[in-house]
């Protein structure tokens, strides 16, 4: 058996395997066929201080190798969360990372003090539209991403705040440092690609939305080479996630410099995603004599050109 | 709910482009009318295809499905003895008070397929009258298990097999017979659901609708299969229906 359990910014967790936001729920639906306990951490589906109605449906594509979804941020709001959620997940033993977004400055700082010390960590959406300045989505610029984590930071005492950046930018290391000086104790990467699939009979997008965040096996290889330079680019831990399926894909991540990961599309694939991928991690490091999974962040060896 | 290791016995053609596949599932499930299975394709489609139970015997379940896309493509070639895997049974179900003795079953398209499990549970309590439309004649399936219903009106778009109507209107001229039921049960295109709805709202009579959405999860967690709910607030297909009050939907 070796020690799958990792430290995050001083919270521990058993493993590194967290469910990624917003494929996951609160963890009740998925708790109905195995123990959420057993995963590391679960990432909540995305949540404002008022509640949200999200996008029209339909609101899921599939195209091949990966899958793009418009759910437009439908969540019960914050205080329906600590009511009738919180106490629950908590009680399963899982990491409870609570995902936030906004639309302005304030609405960040407010979820954030009213989710300080409650939770165990807080990650920070920050692919949505800025309202006060024009619907660019705060995650693109490098000023706006400091902006924002500073904001958040301001508003929070002790609990760890993780800013998830947006794979759509021109740098992904300056965003990576942007959120680095704007406080943040730890990054995530990658959020969903802007994608586009169309139902060539009605000559019409098959989402709602038009555009939609693409997912999935797919992803991939984007996803690691971003958590690769995101990596070297900071000096706080990165989660890394995108398009992770079994134990080697997540392993990809971990030497390519992520202290954890998340799983979010392969949830739907298959329910049991998450648990294979626990047991596939020990299996790996006991196969290959590695005592701490810990041991594997950051090992990549560039080839030398 | 679980994520059966199933084993198929049968995959064979039984209208124009429509297909019944039957699984061995190990065991006997838990099944209630209405319910739905998500079935995997294979790895490369990273979503399941949402498909209602049609009827279950023993450890064996069935499922009809139109040939659509390419994942309802490739399950049509897949012959006895492929081994998938299937999430059932999902969501709510139909449901029939004790006090409800008379059942109308109106279903159009593939919404005829969740009905034949309507009609299995309830056959032997019930009096079921089915009204049921297709599209044409080469469509027409299903028909040795509505023949168990005390009454079974088939109609097609194009009059090639019954009188030429949709199912609704179908039902509609019965109710003006003054055959009208205690409960309404339905499935199948929006359009049709929408002429139901409104029809049973005039006529005062209580109706269960099952929707079709997109899906990601399939049990509740994602919030991608919602639909608006007249109290303004938006419902999980997967969850909280597929089968809902037409007077609680907004269609
Ligand atoms: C609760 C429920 C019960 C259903 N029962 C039946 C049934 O008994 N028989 C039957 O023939 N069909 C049924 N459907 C519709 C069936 O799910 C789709 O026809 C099927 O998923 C199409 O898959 P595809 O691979 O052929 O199409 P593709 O176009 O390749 O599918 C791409 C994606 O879109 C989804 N999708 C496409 N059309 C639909 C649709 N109409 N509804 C939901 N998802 C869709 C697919 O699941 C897949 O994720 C049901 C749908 C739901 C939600
Ligand atoms: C249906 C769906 C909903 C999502 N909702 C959120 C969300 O609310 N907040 C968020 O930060 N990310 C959200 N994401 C993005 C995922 O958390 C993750 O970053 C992305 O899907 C890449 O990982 P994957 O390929 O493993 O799915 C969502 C993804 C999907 C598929
Ligand atoms: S498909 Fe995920 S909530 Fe219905």
């Amino acid at each position: 058996m070796a020690n799958l359990s990792i430290n995050l910014c001083g919270i521990t967790l058993k493993n590194p395997v967290i469910a990624a936001s917003g494929t996951y729920g609160f963890g009740r639906e998925f708790n109905e066929l195995y123990d959420v306990g057993q995963i590391g951490g679960v990432s909540t589906k995305g949540m404002t201080l008022e509640p949200r109605l999200g996008n029209p449906v339909p609101r899921i594509a599939e195209s091949r190798g990966v899958i793009l979804n418009a759910v437009g941020l439908q969540n019960p709001g914050v205080e329906h969360f600590l009511a009738e959620d919180l106490e629950w997940l908590k009680s399963t033993g899982t990491c409870v990372i609570a995902n936030v977004a906004g639309k302005t400055l304030e609405d960040y700082e407010k979820i954030c003090a009213r989710l300080d010390g409650l939770v165990d960590m807080i990650e920070l959406n920050i692919s949505c539209p800025n309202v006060k300045s024009g619907g660019m989505a705060f995650g693109i610029k490098p000023e706006s991403v400091e902006a924002v984590t500073r904001a958040a930071k301001k508003s929070l005492k002790t609990t760890p705040l993780i800013v998830k950046l947006s794979p759509n930018v021109e740098s992904i290391a300056e965003n990576a440092r942007a959120a680095e000086r704007g406080g943040a104790d730890c990054i995530s990467l990658i959020n969903t690609l802007t994608g586009m699939a169309i139902d060539i009979e009605r000559r019409k997008p098959i989402i709602a939305n038009n555009t939609g965040g693409v997912s999935g096996a797919g992803i991939k290889p984007i996803a690691v080479r971003m958590v690769y330079e995101a990596a070297q680019a900071v000096k706080i831990p990165v989660i890394g996630m995108g398009g992770i399926t079994c134990a080697e894909d997540a392993i990809e991540f971990l030497m390519a410099g992520a202290a954890a990961v998340q799983v979010g599309t392969a949830n739907f694939t298959d329910p049991y995603a998450m648990p294979k991928i626990i047991k596939g991690l020990n299996d790996w490091c006991d196969k290959h004599g590695v005592a701490n999974v810990s041991d594997l962040t950051g090992t990549l060896q560039l080839n030398q050109r | 709910m679980k994520d059966y290791i199933a084993t198929i016995t049968k995959n064979e053609q039984i209208a124009d482009n429509i297909f019944a596949v039957t699984f061995d599932l190990g065991e006997t499930p838990c099944v209630r009318a209405g319910q739905f299975g998500n079935i995997s394709i294979d790895g490369t489609h990273l979503l399941r295809r949402p498909i209602a139970i049609c009827k279950t015997e023993g450890n064996e379940v069935t499922f009809c499905y139109q040939i659509k896309g390419l994942g309802t493509q490739k399950l049509k070639n897949m012959g006895a003895g492929t081994r998938l895997n299937v999430l059932m049974p999902l969501g709510n179900g139909f449901y029939v008070e004790d006090t409800e003795q008379k059942v109308a079953l109106v279903g159009g398209g593939v919404g005829v397929f969740p009905l034949i499990s309507v009609l299995r549970a309830y056959k032997d309590t019930k009096e079921i009258a089915a009204y049921i439309g297709y599209r044409n004649r080469g469509a027409v399936c299903g028909v040795e298990e509505f023949a168990k219903a005390q009454k079974f009106i088939a109609v097609t778009d194009d009059g090639s097999y019954g009188a030429q109507m949709n199912a609704v209107q179908a039902f509609a001229a019965d109710l003006e017979k003054g055959n009208r039921p205690d409960v309404v049960l339905a499935c199948g295109p929006t359009p049709m659901l929408r002429a139901l709805k409104a029809l049973v709202e005039k006529e005062n009579l209580p109706c269960y609708v099952s929707l079709e959405e997109r899906m990601g999860c399939g049990i509740g967690a994602c919030l991608v299969c919602v639909c608006d709910q007249t109290n303004g607030q938006r419902a999980r297909v997967c969850k909280d229906g597929p089968v809902f009050n037409a007077k609680e939907v907004v269609l």
